[in-house]
């Protein structure tokens, strides 16, 4: 979905969200009530520069208007894949990118991520996943690894591999085997401003992920072993 | 000069290096490989699978102090996070932030997310940085520790620069992408992977200790890791609003005054480095020499 469109259907009643290239900032309102936002478009790839504005744009924030929620626009093609961004140590940037946004949990602000676009690899682990909670509009395409990736360490015939995409959610692409690993909290069809707002208003304290994961049927083991090991 | 006597941290199999890292005897697996606790996707794909899923949590004795380990076996599938790799190591995270030993220690050796399993792994990924940034919230730091011979790669390397501390040697490689995968997508020409000096002056140890992403360079020797964990618990990262403006200001000032190079070896001159000679420098060379440089 186009960002613009996105924007109307989310705050039906305007909003003050402009872009500066790939760079996406303003305020809106959900329910009446003032919320940041802070996304991206283009399908950015993100490296340490891009990192930062990001960061910056977050910590400003966060000193502004400390507790109000913020809601995060996803659209990204991964991280720059370059020897330049490696040797400052890209994963650095993307861990300072994750304290801040942990720095606005810990401030009272509630984090909700809209994927929209693309969400690939590290970009989607930077910007994206680790939000309070993570929903996707339909049309969206998260995907960790793309299918060749897998063929060439797998080994499997493509064939096999693309029949077996269909019937298991674990490695392949796309926002359903997204969901039902437990990775997306929601899907959003329609009614986004509505949608927003009953997030907005409800608990987003706790990681939910696992749960969901073992109540859609994707990720069936991972809740059992976090809570065995927390009792044991 | 190196130690002529050194008990290698790369060559050793994670359980061996827990093993020489805590007090003698004092490591208690939690899930142990006799729970045959075994991925449930790779079977779909023919791979092998192996008992603990090359993760290896546990609690045990560090110089007398209570500490919680988990540990990712770089033998096994590159020690990729699977789904049950990912849900043994966020459980042990969350075991701490509510038994609140000393310290938690992660002994990074990972390639990233398992591909048969990118989903699961990409979310258990940040499920074990959701509980890393639980476990400090509760006041237990995150002592990561890097000298794997698999390196830290994709998700493991934005999870381990969420650690409190890093300790690793030059042989502890770290980035987002590996070289491999540099160079397939962007070809040889931006990343040549086989290139073991590129790669290791690039992403290793040392590159990274003359940065401050790690905090601490120990030589390849199992006894050096030990030690410079004993030294680092307690140390805590703040979350306070002015310790993450001062992370952001060190991180810009990285760009700033080395954004433009291509090569480590003009970032060590820059610094007032022997730009080549780092690479002959044992860990307490390099960290003297560091103490006299340029940041």
């Amino acid at each position: 979905m186009k960002l613009q469109e996105l924007l109307t259907q989310l705050f039906p009643n305007g909003c003050d969200v402009a872009t500066n290239g790939w760079l996406v900032t303003g305020e809106a309102t959900s329910g009446g009530k003032p919320v940041s936002v802070l996304g991206t478009t283009d399908h950015v790839l993100i490296g340490v520069r891009e990192t930062m504005v990001l960061a910056d744009k977050l910590l400003e924030i966060v000193e502004q208007h400390p507790g109000r929620p913020i809601v995060l626009l996803v659209d990204n093609d991964g991280q720059r894949l370059a020897l330049v961004e490696e040797l400052l140590a890209l994963p650095e940037y993307f861990a300072h990118l994750l304290r801040v946004q942990r720095l606005a949990y810990l401030s009272g602000s509630k984090l909700v991520a809209i994927l929209y676009g693309n969400a690939v690899a590290g970009g989607f682990i930077a910007f994206g996943m680790l939000a309070d909670r993570l929903v996707s509009i339909s049309g969206a395409e998260p995907s960790v690894m793309k299918l060749e990736a897998i063929l060439r360490v797998t080994k499997m015939p493509l064939e096999k591999l693309t029949s077996l995409a269909t019937t298991v959610p674990v490695f392949a692409p796309g926002s359903d085997n997204f969901f039902k690993m437990g990775g997306l909290y929601e899907i959003w069809t329609d009614h986004f401003a509505d949608h927003l707002h009953r997030l907005i208003q409800s608990d987003l304290s706790k990681d939910l992920r696992a749960g969901l994961g073992q109540e859609r049927g994707g990720r069936t083991a991972s809740k059992a072993i976090i809570d065995e090991i927390i009792a044991a | 000069m190196k130690p002529l006597f050194r008990i290698s941290y790369l060559e050793a199999t994670a359980r061996q290096r827990i093993a020489g890292l805590l007090d003698r005897s004092s490591f208690q697996e939690i899930i142990p490989p006799t729970k045959k606790q075994i991925s449930p996707h790779l079977g779909l794909f023919g791979a092998p699978v192996s008992w603990d899923d090359g993760a290896i949590i546990g609690e045990g004795q560090l110089e007398g102090h209570e500490v919680y380990v988990f540990a990712q076996e770089g033998k096994f599938r590159g020690g990729s996070i699977g789904e049950i790799h990912a849900a043994k190591i966020t459980g042990l995270l969350y075991r701490a932030a509510q038994r609140k030993p000393k310290a938690v220690i992660g002994l990074f050796d990972s390639g990233g997310v398992r591909l048969e399993e990118a989903n699961a792994g990409e979310i258990g990924a940040t499920e074990i940085i959701r509980a890393i940034f639980e476990a400090q919230k509760a006041g237990v730091p995150v002592i990561g520790l890097l000298g794997g011979g698999t390196g830290c790669f994709g998700g493991a390397s934005i999870m381990s620069c969420c650690c409190d501390v890093l300790i690793a040697s030059e042989e502890g490689r770290l980035s987002v992408s590996g070289p491999e995968v540099i160079e397939t997508v962007m070809g040889v020409e931006a990343f040549d992977s086989r290139d073991r000096a590129l790669v290791w002056r690039t992403t290793g140890g040392k590159n990274r200790f003359l940065f401050g992403t790690v905090a601490v360079l120990v030589d390849d020797h199992i006894p050096a890791f030990r030690e410079a964990a004993v030294a680092a618990i307690g140390q805590k990262r703040s979350f306070a609003i002015e310790a993450l403006k001062t992370e952001a200001r060190r991180l810009r000032e990285r760009i700033n005054s080395y954004g433009d190079k291509s090569d480590a070896s003009q970032i060590w001159e820059t610094m007032g480095l022997p730009g080549p000679g780092v690479s002959e420098m044992t860990a307490k060379e390099l960290t003297e020499a560091k103490l006299l440089s340029k940041p």
